[in-house]
């Protein structure tokens, strides 16, 4: 059976546990990833970024004395940001959907609930290479397109007309993340976002 | 009035480095990987011991001190139990990861910790050491919903006798 090849892709693994560090790396390289940093905070793990151009980062929220949601803000926003664009996958143990909300917000692409297993990290990453987004600036937001097709949103629809895909990536969007907030989510909606 | 918003279509560079095909990660791939996770076991075991010891410290730090400067020995607690939380599944001691969360849980909203509070905190950190002395895997069976009724009868009753007051 055929599946993905990931021993060309960079990867930073984020965590200020060193235990849950060498898990992610172990689990990585067991799924073929040869270029795996690890970095034990967000400030190292920016310092990192500047000399290794990591495909994905894998980061844990928990994490001081710069957390999780600080270390995405400062990827995406940061104006010396060696790659505002990085694939950031966030490892949580918050499963509240107002501390999903915020991570989504912040600019992540995937979620991954703790404890982890090889299959629900590869789902993540499967998804980022399947299904890539453009990115969405706005006056309080910019980071991947929030809204993602396969949730049947029930808050209020504030998607419009489609825009056609353009030459430059594989991705179309059906909607616009025009910025309007809040998008809010059902416990069902967050727990497949966390879960797969 | 949403924000002005601009779309920026970003090279699908992934794909580009990624190929797809018989090396690549298929089912037996993944079923190697979880193998890997399970070797790591071994290892877990000394990682949540050496966990237990430090959170058992903070629990005592917090219990030698009077009430209003428990804070951040609380919060050590917290961060300890989160971590426990986030590893016990992986390597299957769910009920790790349960007792885990429940500790979270218990110790994230209150802003108060007395004696009482304090004995919550013991038990779960009782608990955990029991799980992982007598290696109980996954979530405990019967034996697990037990302990973790019996653990939250003690919260429900504190949380009525606070209520109360």
């Amino acid at each position: 059976m055929d599946g993905y090849n990931l021993e060309r892709l960079n990867f930073l693994v984020v965590d200020d546990n060193k235990h849950m560090r060498a898990l992610v790396t172990t689990v990585l390289h067991a799924l073929g990833a040869r270029n795996v940093v690890e970095a034990a905070d967000g400030a190292d793990a920016y310092r990192e970024l500047r000399e290794f151009s990591a495909d994905i980062i894998v980061c844990d929220w928990n994490m001081a004395p710069l957390d999780g949601l600080d270390f995405v803000r400062l990827v995406r926003t940061g104006r010396d940001s060696p790659n505002p664009f990085a694939a950031i996958i966030m490892l949580t143990g918050h499963t509240e959907m107002h501390r999903v909300l915020e991570a989504r917000d912040a600019g992540v692409h995937e979620f991954l609930a703790k404890p982890i297993s090889a299959k629900a990290l590869y789902s993540r990453i499967r998804a980022i290479i399947e299904r890539p987004r453009a990115f969405i600036r706005t006056a309080s937001y910019f980071g991947p397109d929030r809204r993602r097709r396969q949730i049947d949103f029930k808050g209020l629809d504030r998607r419009r007309a489609a825009v056609a895909p353009s030459d430059a990536g594989d991705s179309a969007l059906d909607f616009i993340d025009d910025g309007a907030d809040p998008i809010s989510l059902t416990q069902a909606e967050i727990n497949a976002l966390l879960n797969g | 009035m949403p924000d002005k918003h601009e779309i920026i279509q970003v090279p699908n560079v992934l794909k580009s480095k990624v190929t797809y095909g018989p090396d690549g990660v298929d089912v037996e791939a993944l079923e190697r990987a979880e193998a890997v996770i399970a070797n790591l076991r071994s290892s877990y075991l000394i990682w949540v011991q050496e966990d237990l010891i430090k959170i058992n410290a903070c629990y005592e730090q917090a219990l030698a001190l009077p009430v209003e400067a428990r804070g951040p020995s609380i919060k050590a607690v917290f961060g300890i139990a989160h971590d426990i939380k986030g590893q016990g599944g992986s390597f299957g001691f769910q009920l790790m990861t349960i007792l885990g969360n429940q500790l979270c849980r218990f110790t994230e909203n209150r802003t108060l910790f007395g004696d009482a509070e304090l004995e919550v905190i013991r038990l779960h950190i009782a608990a955990m050491r029991m799980v992982i002395g007598e290696l109980i895997e996954g979530e405990g069976g019967a034996a697990g919903e037990d302990l973790l009724r019996g653990l939250q009868a003690v919260i429900a009753k504190l949380d009525k006798v606070s209520s109360a007051v």
